[in-house]
């Protein structure tokens, strides 16, 4: 199934005002209908919750209503379509898209994928010695005005009540590899249309957390996502973790909390995998999920005050 | 160790709306007040997550109506009253409420004794 990632995720939520003006200020550009695109159209979607339109709920406290497929052809979409009615209704949409859901009821769309290919933006390159990719002379790498806005749909991570029953339904029903996994936690997996590390990681839970934990947009490099993550936090919007470096994937990662029930994250630099790859396994902790973690701190002062003398809060 | 901070005066608080503090000074809020028929105060500690900041942007606790706490790292919902956890990942549990001292002039403080241990 040529599945190539997300295109878009569709959320139900509560105050819509909070909402768009959190996924604006994050960096997705406002295109009209709740819709909010990455640099390559992919996209969030939000409507309010209670919109009869959106596909139902998973009863729990998680606003994420469907995950929609980018697929490289209608003859994928089409593939999909004729899997899954085999056990569980598949709805025809108007444009040629699909839905329907999976194993655990979260629902699923797929179209051909809206992705645009982005032209002239270039990854973040540098001056490491030895290395032939280099920033080119007289190219800086940073400045106060520098661009870091989401490039496109990362990936999802779903919290569910079964992970081995998630794995073996994107498995065998629509291709997905895992490339890694967390022992008794869950898999990374990437559909066979892409070779990032995962576009989706799920995580075994309790019935009642049944949901979204995050998702994540890429960036163009590290600095764009520490600068992006900066330019959040100034602006008053709460950190959870980060920013910091995934063990599995190597990510860069930025974590917010957010009002659509689930975290939101900023990411960049994820590894890419093709077939030849054996999926590693280890136990999940803070060990195996960041190789180093960072917290952001307001003030810094260099020097600090003389010594003996009264220190601010913050102030080390 | 008893260590009383004020925090504000409660007219600053609106009904219908919260406030988080940071009396310890340690850089982030670690106790938030919501004003809904009467002044409701709680650890900014979810009981779901050790230590969690249920904030999603400064001062955000509320759901769109202010007739519910949520924590905005997975969308858990909590009676402004109670503290009780009713709606996700920690159903049963609830938050730590935070005792509030108001003066005649209606200045708030607390015993920031009781903000030292993590939940
Ligand atoms: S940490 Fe609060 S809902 Fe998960």
């Amino acid at each position: 199934m040529n599945i190539i990632g997300p295109d878009a995720l569709v959320f139900g939520v509560d105050d819509i005002a909070a909402c768009a003006q959190y996924l604006t200020e994050y960096g997705l550009q406002p295109v009209g209908g709740g819709r909010f695109e990455a640099l390559d159209g992919t996209a969030i979607v939000i409507a309010a919750k209670d919109d009869a339109t959106l596909p139902a709920g998973l009863g729990t406290a998680s606003m994420l209503r469907k995950t929609i497929y980018g697929c490289a052809d209608q003859a994928t979409v089409d593939a999909i379509a004729q899997e899954l009615r085999k056990d569980r209704d598949v709805k025809q949409l108007a444009d040629g898209a699909i839905e329907s859901v999976d194993d655990l009821g979260f629902a699923l769309g797929f179209q051909v994928t809206v992705r645009r290919k982005l032209l002239d933006l270039p990854g973040e390159l540098s001056n490491a010695p030895g290395s032939a990719a280099r920033r080119p002379v007289n190219s800086v790498a940073v400045d106060d005005g520098m661009a870091a806005k989401p490039r496109t749909l990362s990936h999802v991570v779903y919290f569910v009540p079964d992970a081995a029953k998630a794995e073996a339904f994107y498995a065998k029903r629509l291709g997905f590899i895992t490339t890694d996994r967390f022992t008794g936690a869950g898999p990374f997996m990437r559909p066979a249309g892409t070779e990032d590390h995962h576009t989706l990681f799920m995580i075994q839970t309790p019935p009642q957390m049944k949901g979204c934990e995050h998702f994540t947009f890429h960036l163009g490099g590290p600095t764009e996502v520490l600068l992006a993550g900066t330019r959040f936090v100034a602006k008053g919007y709460e950190s959870f973790w980060g920013p910091g470096r995934h063990r599995y994937g190597s990510n860069w990662f930025w974590y917010f909390n957010s009002p659509l029930g689930c975290h939101v994250e900023y990411d960049a630099d994820m590894d890419q995998h093709n077939d030849q790859w054996t999926a590693r396994e280890a136990a999940m902790g803070a060990d195996a999920s960041q190789l180093f973690l960072f917290q952001h701190r307001e003030k810094w002062a260099p020097g600090g005050p003389p010594p003996g003398a009264q220190r601010a809060p913050g102030d080390h | 160790m008893q260590e009383v901070i004020r925090l504000c005066h409660s007219g600053e608080i609106a009904e219908g709306s919260a406030r988080g503090f940071d009396p310890k000074g340690s850089g982030r809020d670690t106790m938030f007040v919501v004003r809904r028929d009467g002044l409701h105060a709680w650890r900014n500690a979810c009981p779901h997550w050790t230590g969690t900041s249920m904030a999603w942007r400064k001062d955000a606790y509320l759901n769109a109506d202010g007739s519910r706490i949520v924590c905005a790292a997975h969308g858990a919902q909590f009676d402004i009253w109670s503290g009780a956890c009713i709606l996700g990942p920690c159903i049963g549990e609830s938050l730590v409420r935070v005792t509030l001292i108001e003066s005649e002039e209606g200045t708030l403080s607390v015993d920031i004794s009781q903000l030292e241990t993590s939940t």
